[in-house]
């Protein structure tokens, strides 16, 4: 394969969902749900994220959700078996008049299974999503995820929140850059201490102005994730940045305000559609990666080992 | 015949190779021209399609790697024509492509469908189900309600003995005992507690005018014990939260919205339901202890005064509003005739909580 740099490449994200077939989704998703009593849930999310992907573009080619609703149903029947298991132990320490012990197992329980549900989640979205052909992946370690994860904790408890700022930043950091795109590798090195600065910003200028700030503050944070992630395949490097502003981050918001009110919540598929196209059409990436020559680097996941396929799980914990 | 050329992804490298195809509409044939592999012929309905914006893309069997994307609007056309004269369309694609005028129906009778069961099934689930709790959970629950209250409140003994002096001289209908507790309160209001408790703010003491307007407010307060509207209202927020939460699992977030706007909508008119209850069984109530009914209009009118000065909007207040209960209630007193006399014990022991 040729690895000669082309100079500079066009990269074109576009969002083409429509409310109107989003609308119809939901519908029928609703219709179906309601009618199994619930148990239709897990198709008619995948069904709604199949359809989101679809609609986002990347150089005229749509990305792909492979999932579907009997992978998602085995991951929820995981958690809620897990919850049981957790209440069942909490129950039975109340019933022994060992309450303490009971709360801790119960909330031990409960900020154990974060770090896992972030790790399952990526597993699953990544390895579930395609461009072209090409698999996402994610190869973060799960336990030094986990560790991540209680030291992040501890120090934010010990330090009334403070360290709070520099745990996300570290966690958002492991994950993105464990990410993977065929031969493309994902980047984030964000620092904390900015992140505690922009937030610390936010916060008073967000109190000084009665709440008027929050949508700058927004924009600051989208912002700061973005122009901290890149991607890189050998020497070529992309870098995204994002051109949305406070004031439309604060018109995108009252008009899907009115639009629900005024809709009893029906308008909730535009209000979606809006929203994304708004945060995907502002989105810009710059650099030289020729998107010709990406190669498959990710399994076939039907191929997957038993170890590998009780890391999946769907729980929306994509940060 | 048709022809047109696609792009092929081959899951190896994200190169496009362009690729040509042909689909015979009579056998529903389609003919591929792999890039590398050569050529291969599939029947329509072992290819796999799905729609993803203004392209399609086609691939045999059910693995998602490799597949052929078109943009021929064409071909995508007459594809989808042969596969739907044939039947061979998903089900679930069937639906999504019933248009957004159905699904508009669709959402509107579910909507009417929630309504309806909110309205007219869960008051009488309430309504069924309290039967099947027994009276002395009304007692523990209101007891333990009533036991942290008070501890943050002072309670006006001298007042609470002659309040329940007062009551004790009414025929209150109480299947169980009543606990009359005045506590100093500058509120215009009074409650009262599945167990018995009925606490009396001094604050509407302070506005009564005759013993007359204290009785009316007692056998109000009274009805609400005897008729188990606590435990009845709990039945019924329990059985809509229930049947939001199970039957139409929240899948998009719009039961939640949808469902709660109805919900407090119809907790407030429950409690509208059982406030005017409360103001025709206390009317009967005043009427078998011939007090002069007009106790109940005085009373009414104190509260009117006092929204007047606090101005909440009359749809977001518990009671029916107040005019309308005023109406009702002098209608009822109209309709029927009343005797009654002067009640000098009741009189002296109201002299006494006004002071």
């Amino acid at each position: 394969m040729e690895n000669f740099n082309n100079g500079p490449q066009e990269y074109q994200l576009r969002f083409y969902g429509k409310g109107s077939e989003y609308f119809g989704i939901i519908i029928v998703n609703w219709l179906l749900t309601a009618v199994t009593l619930g148990l239709y849930y897990p198709w008619a999310k995948a069904n709604q994220l199949r359809y989101l992907y679809s609609v986002t573009v990347l150089n005229d080619d749509a990305f792909i959700f492979e999932g579907t609703g009997k992978e998602m149903f085995k991951g929820f029947i995981r958690v809620f078996l897990y919850f049981v298991a957790l209440m069942a132990f909490f129950l039975l320490f109340l019933y022994l008049n060992l309450s303490l012990i009971g709360a801790i197992i119960l909330y031990g329980g409960i900020f154990a299974i974060m770090p896992l549900a972030i790790h399952g989640s990526y597993r699953y979205r990544m390895s579930r999503t395609s461009w072209r052909g090409i698999r996402f992946g994610y190869r973060g370690d799960r336990s030094e995820l986990v560790q991540l994860f209680i030291k992040g904790i501890l120090l934010t408890i010990v330090t009334i929140g403070i360290y709070g700022s520099w745990f996300v930043v570290d966690l958002r950091n492991y994950v993105m850059s464990h990410v993977r795109f065929g031969n493309i590798r994902f980047k984030s090195n964000a620092n904390g201490f900015d992140y505690f600065m922009l937030n610390l910003k936010g916060f008073f200028l967000t109190m000084i102005t009665l709440g008027i700030y929050v949508f700058w503050w927004q924009k600051d944070i989208i912002n700061f994730y973005l122009d901290h992630l890149s991607f890189h395949k050998g020497d070529q490097e992309v870098r995204a940045s994002s051109t949305v502003s406070g004031g439309s981050i604060f018109a995108l918001t009252i008009v899907n305000m009115l639009i629900l009110m005024f809709t009893f919540g029906l308008g909730y598929a535009w209000v979606v559609m809006r929203t994304m196209s708004y945060v995907i059409d502002n989105l810009y990436l710059d650099g030289d990666i020729e998107l010709d020559t990406i190669s498959q680097t990710e399994d076939n996941y039907t191929d997957a080992t038993g170890e590998d396929a009780s890391d999946y799980l769907d729980m929306d914990f994509i940060i | 015949m048709i022809r047109t050329s696609g792009t092929y992804f081959d899951g190896i490298s994200s190169e496009p190779r362009r690729m040509e195809i042909a689909f015979e509409e009579g056998q529903g044939q389609l003919d591929f021209e792999f890039p590398l592999s050569g050529s291969s012929s599939w029947h329509a309905r072992e290819v796999s399609l799905e729609r993803l914006g203004m392209a399609v893309h086609l691939r045999i069997g059910t693995a998602p790697i490799p597949f052929v994307k078109i943009d021929d609007a064409a071909f995508i056309t007459a594809l989808y024509a042969y596969l739907r004269s044939r039947g061979h369309l998903p089900w679930y694609q069937r639906m999504l492509n019933l248009g957004l005028p159905v699904h508009l129906a669709i959402a509107g009778s579910l909507l009417a469908l929630v309504a309806a069961v909110y309205i007219y099934f869960l008051p009488w689930v309430g309504e069924k189900s309290v039967v099947l709790i027994p009276e002395d959970y009304d007692n523990t629950f209101g007891n333990s309600f009533y036991e942290e209250y008070i501890g943050y409140s002072t309670v006006d003994s001298t007042k609470t003995v002659d309040l329940n002096l007062f009551a004790s001289h009414l025929k209150l209908n109480n299947t169980k005992a009543l606990n009359f507790v005045v506590v100093q309160d500058e509120t215009v209001n009074a409650f009262a507690l599945p167990d018995g408790h009925i606490v009396v703010f001094t604050g509407i003491l302070e506005k009564l005018r005759g013993y007359e307007e204290l009785a009316g407010l007692l056998s109000h307060e009274a009805v609400h014990v005897n008729n188990r509207h606590s435990m009845k209202m709990l039945c019924r927020n329990l059985a809509g939260y229930l049947f939001i939460s199970a039957l139409l699992s929240d899948v998009n977030g719009i039961m939640a919205i949808v469902g709660e706007n109805i919900r407090s909508l119809q907790s407030l008119s429950y409690s509208r339901q059982f406030e005017k209850e409360a103001d025709m069984d206390g009317l009967a109530v005043l009427a078998a202890n011939k007090i002069d009914p007009k106790g109940m209009t005085g009373l009414l009118s104190r509260l009117k005064a006092e929204e007047g000065k606090i101005n909440v909007p009359a749809f977001l207040s518990s009671h029916p509003i107040t005019g309308e209960r005023l109406a009702y209630i002098d209608t009822r007193i109209k309709s029927e005739s009343y005797v009654h006399k002067e009640m000098p014990v009741l009189k002296e022991i109201f002299e006494r909580l006004k002071k």
